[in-house]
């Protein structure tokens, strides 16, 4: 009999909804919430050992933590979910999969395609879940399905549902690029009308927000990717290829000071940036904006990253933070400027 | 009449007289003897002087060693025409006129290499042993590095112009000692179209994009920035001659330095098929800008003179990161609409596991693409005796020659869009 360990969040596990999201991790003896239904499915070959618990606010950054309490119960195997379209559910769902995976241990998450979390599972196979808690059932009957296949030393393939891109692995080849693409040319002109090495990339469709009703009763936020850090980058945010974003305060400011804030992007000339940081972060026009009543109010602070050479994964995952930490902080418009 | 398929150049094509350099070294005078370069670091300072410079230091580092360059910035193959550079260089050390035919000398195997802080430009290196050697073409080339120390209160846009001028002053003047050498090897440049139309065979040309986004992500062409240029038909042996000179310092891994321009992988894949399999419809530079307008319109362009120069064919070549993906993107959609078969070289930005989405602007109607690896496969690399070029590298706040982990992203033209490399992305 396999032992499984299973990861849910908060809100599954029955501890509590936003009020609880910054609690845990916690190991529960047994399956737990959709565990329970899930273990039926995998009995009598199967057992759920133990679940893991975290609530959604702290469980991306509590990763290591999260799996050595999933390492502590002594799994055969490490499941997730299912976390449909919930973002922070489902990157945390993603990265202890990953982690667990690159630990040596089976390991597989079931989430909605939709779910932002999908390409941080890394090499772990993510099994497709309805969009909705309300497609729980047949959800956890194809993650079943998935368990035992794993089990059996079987690999899932798009037939159990399993998606996400599969890895893109360095190779060195005989000839260079030049010559490959010389044969490309000759190949399609020969007819091979598929001919290709990188198949096209799958890019999110993002449907914008609603517009809002009455900018003047909403707090406005000001975030970007334009590199704005305070000076002298104390913080080391990355000139290009960014594994982080930042938060400085804008309380009690008006302005910002040429020489108090500098432009650490590395794609564009900073000059302008520097002489004047409201290019990249226009707090004086949203002073104006909230003094003229136009805006409700604006947050007192604001979220920065360097969008250059950024990894999509870690793109995602700032937008979700961001959504998740502006949502709580009660702000209902946020301006982001691009550079 | 516009010009069709068949249109020739009217021009001569290039001799390259190739000397192979074996061993280097330095001494009472620059010479070249028996495959032994030997340089005057007196008459290299010379070169290099320049009011916006205090000071240069001169090393040769050269394959095998246990060395790492970091902080490299441009690179260029020494190369001459004549006393004086005889109009190598044009724009720089020659006048700014129309070159490409005669007879070049090269120094294969040499380099002069710039290394050290600009403002804007992303930390690069090379290690001259281990696995990243192999990665990028001056892991296999004796390398003349000059390190600067800037003039108190100069600009950077002048010490830019400075070590730019002044290494391509010293590449000329290298290569200057082998004009009376006998060449290991006399290489006959098929010049595009010269000749008829090779019966049957498929035209094929290449467009490339000059990445030029403003000071220190700039290139030259003729000696003048590119950057508002319209896409223009180049003979490949102005390639030879030195009319585009880098001085884009952005990507290492995606940059295409003066050395790599100087012996383009996909003119040359062209130019040695050229009659056998392909016919070779010529070259096409583009700049590459910033805003999306201008985008169009030189995609736009480009096509239109691809089509002008009767191409059946264009392999399409960036430089920089995702932002330069867009250009390369636009231009094959464009072919396409203009019936020509494009060919795109992209890297890959797929995240470490190679997992994420790794194109960041595909094409939507042209759907050929090659692959030059993976900008974020980690590489691990091991600690080396001496570095060149600074104390630090930057990227992980290391001493420059320890041993640390790194994105394939910052070994100099490890991931080249010209095509130089031998490594690919595949679907495992």
């Amino acid at each position: 009999m396999a032992r499984i360990v299973h990861y849910i969040n908060q809100f599954f596990a029955g501890v509590g909804g936003e009020d609880s999201a910054g609690t845990g991790p916690l190991l529960l003896d047994g399956p737990s919430g959709p565990g329970r239904r899930l273990a039926e499915l995998v009995a009598p070959e199967h057992e759920i050992v133990a679940t893991v618990w975290c609530g959604d606010d702290v469980a991306a950054d509590k990763v290591d933590e999260i799996v050595g309490l999933v390492r502590s119960a002594d799994p055969d195997l490490v499941v997730a979910g299912p976390a449909f379209t919930s973002g922070r559910y489902g990157l945390a769902c993603a990265r202890v999969v990953a982690a667990a995976h690159q630990a040596g241990v089976a390991s597989v998450a079931s989430m909605h395609e939709d779910n932002p979390g999908l390409d941080e599972a890394g090499a772990a196979p993510v099994v497709a879940s309805g969009e909705v808690a309300r497609r729980m059932a047949p959800s956890l009957e194809r993650l079943a399905a998935g368990i035992r296949r794993l089990l059996a030393g079987e690999t899932l393939t798009a037939e159990d549902g399993r998606i996400g891109a599969a890895a893109r692995l360095t190779v060195v080849t005989d000839d260079n690029a030049a010559t490959r693409a010389v044969d490309l040319a000759l190949a399609r002109l020969g007819g091979d009308a598929a001919a290709t090495e990188i198949p096209l990339p799958r890019f999110d469709r993002v449907t914008p927000a609603a517009p809002v009703a009455d900018a003047s009763t909403v707090m406005l936020a000001l975030v970007s990717e334009g590199g704005l850090v305070v000076a002298d980058n104390p913080d080391g945010l990355e000139s290009a290829r960014a594994t982080k974003w930042l938060r400085y305060p804008l309380e009690d400011r008006d302005a910002l000071a040429p020489g108090d804030y500098m432009s650490v992007h590395g794609g564009f000339s900073t000059a302008w940036a520097n002489e004047d940081p409201h290019r990249i972060l226009p707090l004086d026009a949203a002073r104006e904006l909230e003094a003229e009543g136009a805006i409700g109010g604006l947050l007192g602070e604001y979220f920065v990253t360097t969008g250059n050479g950024t990894s999509v994964a870690n793109a995602r995952r700032f937008g979700v933070e961001w959504a998740a930490d502006l949502r709580r902080s009660g702000a209902r418009a946020a301006i982001l400027t691009a550079t | 009449m516009p010009p069709g398929p068949g249109w020739q150049y009217a021009h001569v094509a290039l001799t390259r007289l190739v000397h192979q350099v074996r061993e280097v070294g330095f001494g009472q005078r620059t010479s070249f003897a028996d495959g032994v370069l030997t340089v005057s670091a007196e008459q290299a300072r010379g070169l290099l002087a320049d009011e916006a410079l205090a000071a240069v230091e001169l090393s040769w580092v050269s394959p095998g060693q246990s060395a790492r360059i970091v902080k490299v910035l441009d690179a260029v193959e020494p190369r001459s025409k004549g006393p004086g550079g005889g109009g190598i260089f044009p724009g720089f050390v020659g006048p700014a006129r129309p070159q490409g035919s005669g007879e070049t000398h090269v120094l294969r195997g040499a380099t002069v290499v710039t290394a050290g802080f600009l403002p804007r430009a992303q930390e690069a290196l090379v290690d001259l042993s281990g696995p990243a050697a192999a990665l990028s073409p001056l892991g296999a080339t004796h390398n003349l590095v000059v390190e600067f120390t800037p003039a108190q209160g100069a600009q950077w846009e002048r010490v830019d112009a400075a070590l730019r001028r002044g290494a391509l002053r010293l590449a000329a003047a290298l290569a200057e000692a082998s004009l009376d050498a006998a060449p290991d090897a006399v290489e006959e440049l098929p010049s595009p179209s010269a000749g008829a139309r090779g019966g049957d065979l498929p035209r094929i040309g290449v467009v490339t994009n000059l990445q030029t986004q403003g000071s220190f992500k700039d290139v030259f062409v003729y000696g003048r920035s590119f950057g508002a240029g319209l896409p223009t038909l180049l003979d490949p042996g102005e390639l030879d001659d030195g009319a585009v000179v880098s001085g884009q310092f952005g990507h290492p891994a995606l940059k295409n330095p003066t050395f790599m321009h100087q012996n383009h992988p996909v003119v040359d894949e062209l130019r040695r098929r050229h009659g056998n399999d392909v016919e070779f419809a010529g070259l096409v530079i583009c700049p590459e800008p910033v805003e999306q307008g201008a985008k169009e319109l030189i995609s736009l362009f480009a096509a239109k003179v691809c089509a002008a120069a009767g191409f059946d064919a264009a392999i399409v070549t960036k430089e920089g990161g995702g932002n330069a993906d867009a250009d390369v993107a636009l231009k094959m959609d464009a072919l396409v609409d203009l019936g020509i078969q494009p060919v795109g070289l992209y890297a890959e930005m797929a995240g470490v596991d190679g997992t994420g989405p790794s194109v960041v602007v595909a094409p939507e109607r042209a759907t050929a693409m090659v692959s030059t690896g993976n900008y974020d496969h980690v590489l691990h690399l091991p600690e080396m005796e001496k570095a060149y070029g600074g104390e630090q590298f930057a990227l992980v706040k290391a001493p420059a020659a320890a041993s640390f982990e790194v994105p394939t992203a910052v070994v100099y033209c490890a991931l080249s869009p010209l095509g130089w490399g031998r490594i690919a992305a595949r679907s495992g």
